[in-house]
């Protein structure tokens, strides 16, 4: 384990790197205050950075968080740490919390990397991509996506074979095997927890498919498709390559749903799908989007006017539930589900299946601190003591909660989440003396 | 003129009507490529002898992609882009340039498939009567 | 004079070099003058291409830069902060774009595209060659603030800045603060009530000496921008002097003649004209409804702190940045919309929830006992286009329309009523049992966690129905009883009535219908005529016009919780402007040619922002710009009979040799 250990203080900890806490790292060092912001992932950007476009302004979501990403990066008050974990926080008094965070090796040294890709060039280790969702592979050395940021190579350590063809090509000799997870024990005033969310995973309702038939995606992996960083460049079927006519949405995967414990509403399936769908209108002219839904939850402003457009382009909304996915032959699905408009059971076929996929929590907040110290809500939350008056506070003094770690919700209600949490954390600073 | 395509400037306003033309591209509306765009930040400000000036150097058409009542700027922008538009006619008659080489539309932000539209139709106007 | 230039053309992963021969592009610009590097990049805006860049102009010495790439709306600041970080002036950063106006524009043509970016990509240059280095004006920022609107997200908003260490003014037009939430009882999730949540944030207000709250206020004009607002603010006299013995005023109240209409209940209840909202709001000391008083006098009989002396006063303020948290009105349906006030069993959402909490035991209107109730979803929210409503009686019809039909246009969603209705529909039941509620909706949207009272409502029974936007309920009157009829899309489409003692239209969201100091700020607003923000998605709280914040249900429907965040956001956003104690704006502003200006006034006139005045200058009238009130908009160039104006970075110079470039 780490034998290397450092030392250093700030005024706040920032934990997670997406939009909401990239957010409110800014808005604290804006305000004079210096922070730690640290990332498990390789780049900063969370979520966001990777999809597709935004609902309902349609803005290209990679072209408007990169601006953000690199105010973020560059900031003289913010200190990144990408690839890296939260080991444990303490408590010891108000404004006095100390922090155990472990950077695992990254393999190179970020500061000579200049992101040529020759490294990646020479990699003869070929393994699935994680930021592209599995769709394609990508090597063992390797720049995490085009936008990353910090730009920088990698080597996936698990897959390397320590063949030595990337050193032998870095015209900056940035790439060391020799480097050592290190772990930093800093001081600082306020902790915010943005750890986002996780996807669902749909592997757990079975009777869909995913994992099974290969034309049945997630809703994230159809939004790499649809990005300008897209694997494809087009809309593909990942089961033979063909370009798909006739696609279909499940809404509510893994959302109010009590049969996989998760009951309540993910926030924004509705809108993404609607999105997508919109998206692959205008990527496929000739193609055949449906929606199945329970109910079409476009509550934001200007969501209800973005789903009449929806409809207006011609996307087919069919109120009704998915029992059971099957696949044919030449790849096709049908699926088996009740008209709810007809109270009958019916079947369609699709060639394309996409499963959106709900908000789940991420379990790493509640391991931050001591035992039960910050209190989860039933569904593993993140738990918000004063959900009316000031919605950022947990139930530890000092900690505040940003974006998505509280719930599920869109990019603007996090960036919100996150306005206010840096607001309490200032004002929870400033009451020190 | 054996041109498939007019050549016209356009004056956009950056807060408004540059975030249609910016949309029309995003949406793929096509319109001709011989058509380019100057950004100013109000289309109230533009002088006519800016106008005067590109058809000097060959340009066929200018369009004005006006504010109209979005303007940021107050809601005088409308008659003042109005006013510039017909000072600058005189000044093309006494030069003996056709006044409808100029045009202007008020262009919202959102307005794409208008800004499109119009694009196309002053071009086939530019393309027949330089035919003539 | 001869600038030595930067230039990088983007291929921005394909978005541009699968259309745009990027290459052609820079094989046409390199030998421009002045051009001593051209280089194409894959993401101009990654980091590692923003270092290259920094490299390139230290190592060269480089006067002046300019990126290709997408829209300057997404990256005009990125660059000139990278040409900042190289220590060259950010206004010798030109953008061009050649993706939005270029490679997507003209996919259909590639070899026209490329033309069309080397012209674009030459006139860069060319306005590059011209440009200037400028630095920011820096203007004086006032550290106070102003809040408008004393709901819970202006009291919210106004406590954090006070924490932050600004002081604050909070205006509020009404004579007590609380807002809407103040005539809420047990409110979702929490089950806390509106009045406790008013008394917490009250009382933390005042408690604080950074503070000063104006009630019975209101804005009535404002000078100045950013840094330096003046506000000018009516109060109105509640016409009593301090606290009154509560007996002595309840006497004044028991005599006083005029009976009105109690808004704070919505109209169920009438109140005096002398009144208190007790105990719910506060600050807790009556008032006198002027407008409505006749002056008789009585009060002032039985009660002695009654002074009809008190006159209306203005006061003026002076603040760096001002907070809108002006708040929502009630959707308040049309007569005869859904039976509304054409029936008397039907009445809104804000009104029941005020009958459940001013009910004991029994729930009772106008002396019938309540035991069934018809919700009807979507009341003046999710109107369709053609969605029409017969005004029910003549007196009523609005002169313009002309018609007895009326048409919606609120076309969004209010997104808290769904969770509201549901959860006081489970309040009702738990207070006065035997009730039974049937739900009329469009789909319920109980969104997030709020999914768990939907299931709660389930499974204590309640009957849920649901039509398309196009085949909404009926109201309608038979056999001495008021019936709410359905086609259910839930079973098939089946003809469903249901015999109601209430119905409950659960109204949405709307704007305020007196906005007027919005138009004092000229703040804008989006098609559903809510305040609008800069950019929905990333800046939800800023607006177009400087220093001028929003939050709360002035931007758009919004829960509490949502409310509170985007309040303590605004605070955030609005204490970065004003706690350094000094702004920087823009220095594209209008430069007057003191040679040329013969003062003719043509340029004062044009000016909207009253920036430019008459001086005298070396004995020669002259007009002279302010600089911190010029907003750079460029209206006074076109009517300078000498063109002695330019606007900086516009020039005539710049702009001439801009179109040179392009035909060259």
């Amino acid at each position: 384990m780490a034998e290397n250990i450092e030392t250093a203080s700030y005024d706040a900890l920032v934990i997670g790197a997406g939009i909401a806490g990239g957010e409110a790292a800014l808005n604290l060092a804006n305000n004079g205050f210096k922070v730690l912001l640290v990332e498990k992932d390789l780049s900063i950007g969370g979520k966001m950075i990777l999809l597709s476009k935004v609902f309902p302004t349609l803005d290209c979501s990679a072209c408007i968080t990169t601006p953000k990403v690199s105010e973020i990066s560059r900031h003289p008050g913010i200190k990144i740490f990408t690839g890296t974990e939260v080991k444990k926080i303490q408590k010891k008094s108000e404004n006095n919390f100390e922090a155990i965070v472990v950077k695992a090796p990254r393999y190179v040294i970020e500061e000579d990397c200049t992101g040529c890709q020759l490294c990646e060039q020479a990699c003869p280790v070929v393994v699935r991509d994680q930021y592209q969702y599995n769709l394609v592979g990508r090597k063992a050395a390797f720049i995490p996506f085009s936008i990353a940021s910090p730009r920088v190579a990698a080597i996936d350590i698990e897959n390397c074979t320590l063949c030595g063809a990337c050193e032998k090509v870095c015209p900056t000799k940035c790439i060391d095997f020799t480097m050592e997870a290190v772990e930093h024990h800093v001081n600082i005033g306020t902790v915010i927890v943005a750890t986002g969310f996780r996807l669902f995973d749909p592997l757990k309702i079975p009777r869909y498919g995913y994992g099974l038939y290969k034309n049945v995606l997630t809703s994230m992996e159809m939004e790499r498709q649809l990005a300008p960083t897209r694997p494809f460049n087009t809309v593909l079927r990942p089961g033979d390559g063909k370009v798909p006519d006739k696609l279909a949405y499940v809404l509510c995967t893994g959302s109010r749903d009590a049969t996989v414990g998760n009951p309540i509403c993910s926030q924004i399936c509705c809108m993404y799908s609607i999105k997508q769908a919109q998206l692959l209108m205008g990527a496929l002219p000739m193609a055949d989007v449906t929606i199945y839904y329970l109910n079409i939850r476009s509550f934001g402003k200007g969501f209800e006017e973005f789903y009449e457009q929806a409809k207006g382009m011609g996307v087919n909304f069919v109120k009704g539930k998915i029992g059971k996915i099957t696949e044919k032959e030449n790849g096709n699905l049908i699926l088996r589900y009740e008209d709810i408009n007809e109270s009958v059971v019916k079947e369609s076929e699709h060639d394309m299946v996409i499963l959106s996929v709900g908000v789940m929590p991420n379990p790493d907040a509640g391991g931050f601190f001591g035992e039960g110290e910050l209190k989860l809500d039933p569904f593993s939350f993140v738990h918000q003591t004063d959900l009316l008056g000031s919605p950022p506070e947990t139930s530890i003094r000092g900690v505040f909660v940003a974006g998505t770690a509280s719930g599920p919700m869109d990019i603007p209600d996090s960036i919100l989440s996150a306005g206010a949490a840096s607001s309490e954390a200032i004002s929870y600073l400033n009451r020190k003396q | 003129m054996n041109k498939k395509s007019a050549r016209i400037l356009v004056f956009s306003t950056e807060k408004i009507s540059d975030p249609a033309i910016d949309m029309a591209g995003l949406l793929k509306l096509h319109y001709p490529p011989t058509v380019y765009t100057i950004s100013v930040p109000c289309s109230s400000g533009i002088k006519p002898r800016w106008i005067l000036h590109a058809y000097e150097k060959g340009f066929d058409g200018v369009f004005i992609a006006a504010d109209g009542s979005d303007c940021t700027y107050g809601e005088s922008c409308t008659e003042k882009t109005g006013h510039v538009v017909g000072v600058t006619h005189q000044m093309m008659k006494d030069k003996n340039i056709d006044p409808a080489r100029l045009r202007m539309a008020a262009i919202c932000s959102v307005c794409s498939e208008s800004f499109v539209k119009q694009i196309r139709s002053f071009n086939q106007y530019l393309l027949e009567s330089t035919k003539s | 004079m001869n600038k030595k230039l930067g230039v990088y053309i983007c291929h921005c992963g394909g978005n541009i070099s699968d259309y745009v021969d990027v290459e052609k592009v820079r094989e046409a610009v390199r030998d421009e003058e002045g051009v001593c590097l051209a280089k194409t990049t894959m993401f101009a805006c990654s980091d590692a291409s923003q270092k290259e860049m920094i490299e390139d102009i230290r190592q060269n010495n480089l006067d002046g830069m300019v990126v290709a790439s997408c829209s300057p709306k997404l990256h005009l600041v990125t660059f000139r902060a990278v040409s900042e970080r190289a220590e060259l002036n950010k206004y010798n950063y030109v953008h061009a774009n050649i993706r939005e106006q270029v490679s997507w524009a003209h996919s259909d043509d590639k070899a026209g595209a490329t033309e069309k970016a080397i012209g674009i990509v030459k006139s860069a240059i060319a306005k590059v060659r011209l440009a200037e280095a400028l630095n920011p004006i820096k203007i004086h920022s006032e550290k106070a603030v102003a809040v408008i609107g004393g709901g819970v997200a202006g009291l919210r908003a106004a406590i954090e800045l006070s924490n932050m260490g600004s002081p604050v003014t909070l205006i509020e037009r009404e004579h007590f603060v609380g807002g809407r939430v103040s005539q809420w009882d047990v409110m979702f999730t929490t089950n806390q009530t509106g009045k406790e949540l008013v008394t917490r944030l009250y009382n933390d207000l005042i408690s604080r000496d950074n503070v000063t709250l104006l009630t019975g206020a209101e804005v009535i004009s404002n000078t100045g921008s950013i840094g330096d607002f003046t506000l000018k603010v009516k109060i109105t006299p509640r016409y009593i002097r301090a606290r009154c013995d509560e007996g002595y005023l309840q006497k004044a109240i028991d005599v006083c003649p005029v009976v009105v209409p109690d808004e704070f209940n919505f109209n169920i209840t009438n109140r005096k004209a002398i009144y208190h909202n007790f105990p719910s709001e506060y600050p807790q000391y009556p008032v006198i409804d002027i407008k409505n008083c006749t002056r008789c006098g009585e009060c002032e009989k039985v009660c002695g702190i009654i002074d009809f002396s008190q006159k209306e006063e203005i006061v003026e303020i002076r603040v760096g940045s001002v907070l809108m948290a002006t708040g929502f009105d009630p959707y308040t349906p049309y007569p005869g919309e859904f039976g509304y006030h054409q029936f008397e069993e039907v009445i809104t959402l804000p009104q029941f929830k005020r009958l459940t909490e001013l009910n004991y035991k029994k729930l009772i209107y106008k002396g019938k006992e309540i035991k069934n109730i018809a919700y009807i979803y979507c009341v003046g929210s999710r109107q369709i286009e053609g969605e029409v409503h017969t005004v029910a009686s003549a007196d009523d019809l609005s002169k313009d329309t002309g018609s007895n039909q009326i048409e919606g246009e609120n076309r969004y969603c209010s997104r808290y009523c769904c969770t509201s209705v549901i959860h006081t529909s489970i309040d009702a039941k738990r207070k006065f049992g035997n009730i039974s509620n049937f739900h009329f909706t469009r789909g319920i949207r109980t969104y997030g966690k709020q999914e768990l009272l939907y299931a709660e409502s389930l499974r204590l029974g309640d009957i849920y129905l649901q039509s398309y936007e196009n085949d909404p309920p009926l109201v309608y009157r038979e056999n001495g009883r008021t019936h709410v009829k359905i086609n259910d899309i839930l079973t098939g489409r089946r003809e469903i009535s249901v015999t109601a003692d209430l119905v409950v239209l659960v109204t949405g969201m709307v704007p305020r219908a007196d906005n007027s100091v919005a138009t004092l700020f000229k703040l804008p607003k989006g098609r559903d005529n809510f305040f609008n923000e800069i950019h929905m998605k990333l800046r939800p709280v800023e607006t177009v016009i400087d220093g001028i914040t929003i939050c709360g249900a002035c931007q758009g429907p919004k829960n509490i919780t949502e409310s509170m965040n985007s309040a303590l956001s605004a605070a955030t956003k609005t204490f970065s402007y004003v706690s350094k104690g000094e702004i920087e704006l823009e220095p594209i502003i209008a430069e007057v040619d003191k040679e040329l200006c013969k003062w003719c006034g043509e340029c004062q006139k044009a000016c909207p922002f009253d920036a430019v005045k008459m001086e005298t200058s070396e004995g020669k009238e002259i007009a002279v710009i302010n600089n911190s009130v010029c907003k750079g908009c460029g209206m006074c160039l076109p009517v300078c009979p000498v063109n002695a104006i330019d606007l900086i970075a516009f020039s005539d110079n710049e702009i001439e040799s801009m179109i040179n470039a392009l035909v060259s």
